[in-house]
C-alpha cells in the first residue's frame, strides 16, 4: 500500500505543479504551456496508475477504500505542509515517483 | 439569479452550521474516538490482560467456562478476543428470562479462561454510545444525532456550492493571515477529505434509515422486529427437547467453518439450548473480515451432532449497498494503519466544524474590534464556542482521570466516570462566561494540555501498565493510548500558547484585515 500511497502523492504533486500559480511559486520560474500540460497528464496518469494498482492488489472493495484513504492523506499532507516545507515536499514527491513504482513491482 | 442562489446557500451553510455546529463538534469528536473504542476500553480496564491470539483455544476455554458456570442457561453468547480486544467475552441468558433482565456477561482471561474482575467502566463504549445517543433517553438522542448528520450533509453540499473556487484553490493554504487562513484551512480540510465527510454523514443516515424513513417497513410488517428478523435471518430458538445431550466441541465447528472459508474470523457465537438434544450453534463471521457490515454471514450447526444445518444466505444488492455504507462508517474492517487514517480524517471533520464556528465569530468580531464590549449575541456564541470545544476536551480528560482515580470497589463507579465527563464539561460553561474570551480559551486549553499530557504518568502510577511496561509487553493498544494522550496534550499546549501570546498579534491581524480590500472579506463563503 505504501507504493500506492507514494504514486498517488506524486500524482497530486504533479497536478499541483501543473497550476501556473503553484509552479511559479514552488520552482521559482515560469511554466511553459507544454510543461503545464505535461504535468497535468503525468499527474492524472499517476492517479490512475495508483487506482489500478490498488484494485489489482486489494480487490474492488478494499482497494477503492484504501486508495481513497491514502490519496486523501497524501494530498492533505501536501497542502498543509506546503507553506512551511516546500522543498521537503518536492523532494518527497521526486522520491515517490521513482520509489513508488519500484516498490509496486517488487510487491508483485 | 445564480448569485442569489449561491448567497442563499451561503446563508443556509452559515446558520445551520452555527446552530448545530456545537453539537456536531461533540458528535464528531466522540465518533472519531470510537474508531479506537476497543483500545480505549482496554485502557479503561487494565485488569484484562492481552495475550497472543488463538481463536480455537479461546473458543474451547469459553465453552469450558460456560459449561461449568451456565450449564442450565437458555442460551450462550461468546465473542472471541481479537487484535484490538484482549478479553474473551462470554454471556448467557438465565433459563426462561426475557429481554435484558437475566442476561449475565463476563470477561475471561484469554489464556487461563478464568473470569477477570475488571473495574466497572464503560470505556470506549461510552464515547461510542454518546456519539449517536448523546446520553439522552431513547429514542431522542438517536433522532437528534441523525438530524445533525443530515445537517452535516447539508452543510457539505451548501459548502461546496458556496465555495466558488473549489478547483482553483484546491491546493491553497495561506497561513498567518488571520481570517483568510481560517477560511483556507476550513475549505482545504473540507475539500481534500470530502469523500470521507460525505461518506460519514450520508452513511449515518443509512444506518438509521429504518428510523428516519420507516414508511416502507410499516407498510409491510406489523412491527420492526419482524422486519429485522427477516433481513438478518434470525430464527427463533428451537424448543428444548428436555433430553440432556452433551454439546459438540465448539473448536471443531470452527474448524469446519475454516475448511469452507480459509482464514475466516468469527465475531459472535451463539449457542441455543446448550446441553439439550435440540441445541443450535450459530457462528457469525467477524465484521473485520469484509468492508460491508454483513450481519447475516453465518453458519448454523446442530449442537448435538455437529452437523451443519444452514449457511447465511448471501445479501441482496440493496442490502449489500446498505451494509457497505454501515461498514464504511464503522470501519471495523480497517487494519491498524487504515484505522489511524480513519482517526485522522475524523479529526479533520471535527476541525472543519471547529474552524467554521471560529470563523463565524471572528468575522463578526471584526466589526466590533475598536469598541471594548461585544454585543450580547456575539458574546453568547463565543462562550458556547469555548465550552463546546475546549470544554468538551476537558470533559473527555475528566472521564479518563476518573477512570484511574475513582476507587475500583466504589458502588456505581462507571456512572461516576460519566458524571465527571458531564460535570467538567458543564463547568467549562460558567468558566467561559466569567473570563474574557481569549483568556478563557487559553486557560481551558492549558488545563486540557496538562490533563492529557499527564495521563500516561497517572496510568504508570496507578496501574502496572505504564508506557514503558506496555511497550515492553508489546501491548500497543495500551501504549498507543498513552502516546496519543501525550500528543493531544502537546497539541493543546501549542494551541494554548498561541492564545496566550495572541492579543498583540491579533490586534495587528484585525487592523490589517479591516484595511484589506473588501473582496477578500466580502466573499459569501466567509459569512
Amino acid at each position: 500500500m505504501l507504493s500506492i500511497a507514494m504514486i498517488g502523492y506524486a500524482g497530486f504533486a504533479a497536478l499541483c505543479l501543473a497550476m501556473e500559480k503553484h509552479f511559479n511559486e514552488l520552482l521559482k520560474r515560469k511554466a511553459t504551456a507544454n510543461q503545464s500540460r505535461g504535468l497535468r497528464v503525468v499527474g492524472w496518469g499517476l492517479l490512475m496508475l495508483s487506482l489500478v494498482l490498488a484494485v489489482q492488489h486489494r480487490g474492488w472493495a478494499l482497494g477503492l477504500v484504501e486508495w481513497l484513504a491514502v490519496l486523501m492523506a497524501g494530498v492533505t499532507l501536501w497542502v498543509f505542509l506546503l507553506p512551511y516545507r516546500p522543498r521537503l515536499l518536492l523532494a518527497l514527491a521526486a522520491v515517490s515517483v521513482v520509489l513508488g513504482p519500484v516498490l509496486a513491482v517488487l510487491a508483485n | 439569479m445564480k448569485e442569489g442562489f449561491r448567497q442563499a446557500m451561503a446563508w443556509l451553510h452559515t446558520w445551520t452550521g452555527l446552530i448545530f455546529g456545537w453539537l456536531l463538534f461533540a458528535i464528531f469528536l466522540t465518533g472519531t474516538m470510537s474508531y479506537f473504542k476497543e483500545e480505549i476500553t482496554h485502557w479503561s480496564q487494565p485488569e484484562v490482560r492481552s495475550h497472543p491470539l488463538d481463536a480455537a483455544a479461546s473458543l474451547g476455554l469459553a465453552q469450558q467456562y460456560l459449561q461449568a458456570n451456565a450449564g442450565n442457561a437458555g442460551s450462550w453468547f461468546i465473542r472471541l478476543p481479537n487484535e484490538r480486544e484482549a478479553a474473551l467475552n462470554v454471556g448467557w441468558r438465565e433459563e426462561g428470562s426475557v429481554g435484558r433482565r437475566g442476561f449475565v456477561s463476563r470477561k475471561l482471561d484469554a489464556q487461563s479462561g478464568q473470569a477477570v474482575v475488571a473495574r466497572d467502566s464503560r470505556g470506549g463504549d461510552f464515547f461510542y454510545r454518546f456519539h449517536f445517543q448523546l446520553e439522552m433517553p431513547h429514542p431522542w438522542g438517536r433522532w437528534l444525532s441523525t438530524f445533525c448528520a443530515f445537517i452535516m450533509l447539508l452543510g457539505l453540499v451548501t459548502g461546496i456550492i458556496t465555495h466558488k473556487k473549489i478547483f482553483k484553490e484546491f491546493f491553497t493554504f495561506r497561513p498567518g493571515k488571520g481570517q483568510r487562513s481560517w477560511l483556507d484551512g476550513h475549505n482545504a480540510i473540507g475539500v481534500l477529505v470530502l469523500p470521507f465527510h460525505l461518506m460519514i454523514s450520508y452513511s449515518s443516515l443509512v444506518l438509521f434509515m429504518y428510523m428516519v424513513m420507516p414508511a416502507g417497513i410499516m407498510a409491510s410488517y406489523d412491527n420492526s422486529r419482524e422486519y429485522f428478523n427477516e433481513v438478518f435471518g434470525q430464527r427463533e430458538a428451537p424448543r428444548a427437547a428436555g433430553i440432556p445431550t452433551s454439546l459438540v466441541a465448539l473448536p471443531e465447528l470452527y474448524a469446519k467453518v475454516r475448511d469452507q472459508v480459509p482464514g475466516a474470523r468469527l465475531g459472535w457465537i451463539e449457542v441455543q439450548n446448550p446441553g439439550d438434544l435440540n441445541s443450535r450453534v450459530i457462528m457469525t463471521r467477524a465484521s473485520a473480515d469484509s468492508v460491508a457490515f454483513k450481519r447475516s454471514d453465518n453458519w448454523t450447526f446442530d449442537g448435538a451432532s455437529g452437523e451443519q444445518l444452514s449457511r447465511g444466505k448471501p445479501e441482496s444488492t440493496a442490502m449489500l449497498v446498505s451494509f457497505t455504507f454501515a461498514g464504511l462508517h464503522m470501519g471495523n474492517f480497517a487494519d491498524s494503519w487504515l484505522r489511524w487514517l480513519y482517526f485522522v480524517f475524523g479529526l479533520a471533520g471535527t476541525a472543519v466544524i471547529g474552524t467554521g464556528l471560529v470563523m463565524w465569530l471572528g468575522k463578526r468580531q471584526l466589526k466590533h474590534a475598536k469598541s471594548d464590549s461585544m454585543p450580547t449575541e456575539l458574546r453568547l456564541v463565543e462562550v458556547l464556542n469555548i465550552a463546546s470545544m475546549s470544554g468538551l476536551l476537558l470533559g473527555v480528560a475528566a472521564f479518563f482521570w476518573a477512570n484511574r482515580l475513582v476507587p475500583v470497589t466504589m458502588e456505581g463507579r462507571a456512572d461516576w466516570e460519566v458524571n465527571s465527563f458531564l460535570l467538567v464539561w458543564a463547568l467549562s460553561l460558567p468558566h467561559a462566561m466569567l473570563r474574557p474570551g481569549r483568556r478563557a480559551w487559553a486557560e481551558q486549553l492549558a488545563l486540557g494540555a496538562l490533563a492529557f499530557a499527564l495521563l500516561p504518568l497517572l496510568n504508570a502510577l496507578t496501574t502496572d501498565h505504564g508506557l514503558v511496561r506496555a511497550i515492553a509487553a508489546n501491548d500497543w493498544a495500551m501504549a498507543g493510548f498513552d502516546l496519543t494522550a501525550l500528543a493531544v496534550g502537546l497539541f493543546l499546549a501549542w494551541a494554548a500558547s498561541r492564545m496566550m501570546r495572541a492579543p498583540k498579534l491579533a490586534d495587528k491581524r484585525v487592523s490589517r484585515a479591516v484595511k484589506a480590500p473588501p473582496e477578500t472579506l466580502g466573499e459569501p463563503e466567509a459569512n
